[in-house]
């Protein structure tokens, strides 16, 4: 009996034994060779480990209700109640909506605007004025928001501010752009192209100047001018950037910013400007109310999960590459 | 006038770069002071063997907030522990992320023997872990020390949970809001401090109308207000008008303030000053640092709502700006039938509170109960909120005239300031020594106001349905208290509004605290 046991399962064995033994030393070997490779990873994978994926076990206290003093082993489950009071809340879809436009703003308004700067400094002649340029276009970026938002209001307020007096000035109606619920979306964006548009041409520059510089030589000796040569080289040579920071954006479909909308945002304007990130301020964190407030959280990044999944398989469709 | 509101850009961007400055710099110094918390223990160690005299000295840690950016030297702590036989452990944590810090130190267990909260609202949310029984009761205790026994019980009340008391308060004035306005210009145009709601009025629309600053323009505004409404203008003017404080009793019920029809007439004054332009026009976006550079600046002459104490500060950049610029406090100003009122906060800003995880036993918290009495004392009180004599003080008057070195007592005192337990009055320390009339009017105006104090009668209570949602519902007037004074709703849509917020919860709150009033 044991003979006839052991006799096909050693068989198998002395065949497979080398290969396994070989694929293995083979992975030692390999994980030998590139060890700096992998020496120099760690630092990064250490950090989605430690700062992404361990704080997601606190995701949990959105199925209770949370407790600091009885930490998050000892506080009482309640299942799916903080979700149900999430999507019963009657300002739910009009907040839902506030922020998916906010976010579609971004995605029209703001998201070619890098693109076409960059463009644009592309085009221009002497490094002098490109550098000088560029440097001036990023520089609003290291300007903290809540400077952007006050820059904002001194210019715009009623109260002498230098756009209403000159509307004045000229004969039109004074407007309040601080108070009414029309202004807060253009306000909105424009403060946000104010402040990035220069910092987002930095990526698209760089690809620019990857492309060979043979290819406008040689549509210049084909006749092309400037247009057409950005139609036909320019843009098609960065699409594939374009399309990953396109799907990289609608990952963070969610985050507007707390801090500028909060600004922004006061008692006239705040039937379009509440968004799910100042919701949670006022009805969670203010109150102290930690599950509630990781409940919407939770539901947030499901919602950006969902929208880079399905952005990504449409670009993966349309024959580029996408992000994964 | 295109020329003002450019300087008026520069100016802003001046101090936004300053402040800007200013938080970077904070940054820097929350690492030193976790870094200088942890140089600060061996020192100690050292220096206690020192110390034995005759008693064993009692140890005592301690948490709390730190609303400066470095952690104190040990100046104030090394005369402390020798006045009241402590070796003490102060561990201070920057006061913008206490909340975190206690939250995480009572969930692993790590709270000190004395653990001090941040303010009113952390101590309503530690309601529910207190009445846990997490916390010793020290009510009973209380009788036993006779400095302890001073603190106004009206107070204690207002700290109570379920009616048992287990902290000790930091006190603050009760009610210190009121008017800070130009007398300069009330005097150039001939006007008295506003006797009633009436004058006040007036006054606003001759700041507006008639050119108080002489410049030949109409480039005033009577009253510079905030997008606040508590804290602003708003809830100060509503007491003159014999609002409640928050809620107020109706037929024997408690009713929230905004069915009462001094709230009514409240917004009505603000809409009225709107229309007519005697206030800033864009108040509901306006910032508390906005508010206070137009008022600075000379834009507007009446600063309602915030502390007549901040008259100081107020009146040293007017100044600047107009020298010949006086300033002065008022808050009697009566409501339309006569009668004068102020609304009060609890009297309290912040609590310590004793945990049963570090403290062990009663006569351990009695030791420590020890050390509170005697920082009741008026010698071990100066020490803490003053500084030591001669160095960060002197006394004038009977009273303390801090030293000029604004930057020693921020790094040496600021730190143990906060957490005086009780006030002047009861624990004997020293008032502080004022030299601008507009201060010493203010700092009168402020113990007046108490005589005619409006308190909030829900300030001991609890409602389940407001702490889990009465921010979020308190939205719904905030918002409909300015829309309507921006004139977009009327009275009915207003009470529409009430109607949403009673449906919400609100009729929720108003059954909870009325099940309580009754008690």
């Amino acid at each position: 009996m044991q003979d006839v046991t052991a006799q096909p399962s050693s068989a198998p064995q002395m065949k497979s034994k080398p290969e396994i033994y070989n694929s293995s030393s083979e992975l030692k070997k390999r994980l030998w060779r590139n060890k700096w490779l992998y020496v120099m990873l760690t630092p990064g994978l250490l950090y989605f480990l430690i700062f992404k994926y361990v704080p997601m076990y606190g995701l949990i206290i959105s199925f209770q209700d949370y407790k600091p003093y009885k930490g998050i082993m000892g506080s009482d489950w309640v299942g799916m109640k903080h979700f149900s009071r999430l999507f019963t809340e009657p300002d739910f879809l009009n907040i839902l909506m506030n922020t998916l436009i906010l976010f579609g703003l971004n995605i029209l308004i703001y998201f070619p605007m890098p693109i076409i700067l960059a463009l644009m400094l592309n085009e221009l002649q002497g490094s002098f004025f490109k550098r000088t340029f560029q440097t001036i276009f990023y520089l609003p970026h290291f300007l903290s928001l809540v400077i952007i938002v006050s820059i904002s209001y001194v210019m715009v307020t009623m109260d002498g501010g230098i756009i209403n007096e000159l509307l004045v000035y000229f004969g039109f109606e004074p407007i309040n752009f601080l108070l009414s619920p029309g202004w807060f979306r253009p306000m909105y964006i424009i403060q946000v192209i104010w402040r990035e548009a220069g910092w987002g041409t930095i990526i698209y520059l760089a690809s620019i100047a990857a492309i060979d510089p043979g290819l406008y030589e040689a549509s210049r000796m084909d006749g092309a001018g400037r247009l057409r040569q950005v139609w036909h080289i320019t843009l098609p040579a960065i699409r594939g950037v374009i399309i990953t920071l396109f799907i990289l954006k609608i990952g963070s479909v969610l985050d507007l910013g707390f801090e500028h909308v909060y600004l922004l945002l006061n008692s006239m304007n705040r039937e379009v400007a509440e968004i799910i990130d100042t919701y949670v301020y006022t009805a969670g964190l203010r109150q102290g109310q930690f599950s509630y407030s990781t409940a919407i959280g939770f539901f947030k990044s499901i919602v950006g999960l969902i929208m880079v999944m399905t952005v990504n398989k449409i670009s993966k469709k349309m024959g580029e590459e996408g992000v994964y | 006038m295109k020329k003002k509101s450019f300087t008026m850009l520069l100016t802003a961007l001046l101090t936004l770069s300053t402040l800007l400055a200013g938080c970077g710099g904070n940054n820097n110094n929350q690492a030193n002071s976790a870094s200088g918390e942890s140089t600060t223990k061996p020192a100690e160690s050292t220096e206690a063997p020192k110390e034995e005299v005759k008693e064993e000295p009692t140890e005592i840690k301690i948490m709390l907030p730190l609303n400066t950016s470095e952690t104190p030297p040990d100046t104030i702590k090394n005369e402390l522990e020798k006045l009241t036989n402590t070796k003490l452990t102060y561990q201070f944590f920057p006061a913008d992320t206490y909340e975190e810090k206690l939250n995480s130190s009572f969930a692993t267990g790590a709270l000190t023997q004395v653990t001090y909260l941040k303010n009113q609202t952390t101590f309503i949310q530690m309601k529910e872990a207190i009445k846990d029984g997490q916390f010793w009761e020290i009510g009973p205790l209380l009788s036993e020390y006779p400095n302890l026994s001073k603190l106004k019980p009206e107070i204690l009340n207002n700290t109570k949970v379920d009616g048992k008391l287990y902290t000790l308060y930091i006190g603050r004035p009760l009610a210190r809001q009121g008017i800070i306005y130009r007398k300069d210009w009330a005097d150039k145009l001939g006007l008295a401090a506003p006797a009633n709601v009436d004058e006040l009025f007036e006054m606003a629309k001759a700041f507006t109308e008639q050119d108080p600053d002489g410049n030949g323009q109409k480039d005033t505004t009577g009253i510079i207000d905030r997008n606040e409404l508590t804290y602003g203008a708003f809830k100060t003017v509503s007491s003159w008008f014999g609002t409640p404080n928050n809620w107020g009793e109706k037929d024997g019920k408690l009713e929230p303030e905004f069915t009462f029809d001094g709230y009514f007439a409240t917004m009505d004054f603000f809409k009225k000053a709107r229309d007519g332009g005697y206030i800033n026009q864009d108040f509901a976006a306006t910032s508390k640092t906005d508010a206070v550079n137009m008022f600075k600046s000379g834009k507007g002459g009446l600063y309602i709502g915030g502390s007549m104490q901040d008259i100081d500060s107020l009146n040293k950049d007017t100044v600047k700006n107009f020298p010949d610029a006086v300033l002065d406090a008022h808050s009697m100003v009566a409501g339309p039938d006569g009668s004068f009122a102020q609304w009060m906060i609890p009297g309290y800003n912040n609590v310590v509170l004793f945990p049963k995880s570090a403290v062990k036993d009663e006569a351990e918290l009695k030791k420590i109960l020890a050390f509170f009495d005697k920082m009741m004392t008026p010698e071990v009180a100066n020490l803490m909120y003053w500084g030591i004599e001669g160095v960060h003080y002197t006394v004038e008057d009977g009273k303390a005239k801090a030293t000029d070195d604004k930057e020693l007592i921020e790094r040496e005192v600021k730190g143990y300031k906060d957490s005086v337990i009780g006030e002047a009055e009861t624990n004997g320390m020293y008032e502080n020594y004022n030299t601008l009339p507009g201060r010493i009017h203010a700092d009168q105006l402020v113990l007046e106001n108490v005589k005619v104090g409006v308190a909030d009668p829900t300030a001991a209570m609890d409602s389940a349905t407001y702490t889990e949602k009465g921010v979020e519902l308190q939205q719904i007037i905030t918002d409909a208290t300015y829309k309507y004074i921006y004139g977009q709703i009327d009275r009915a849509g207003f009470e529409k509004e009430v109607e949403t917020w009673k449906s919400r919860g609100g009729n929720k709150i108003i059954e909870e605290y009325n099940a309580l009033y009754k008690k």
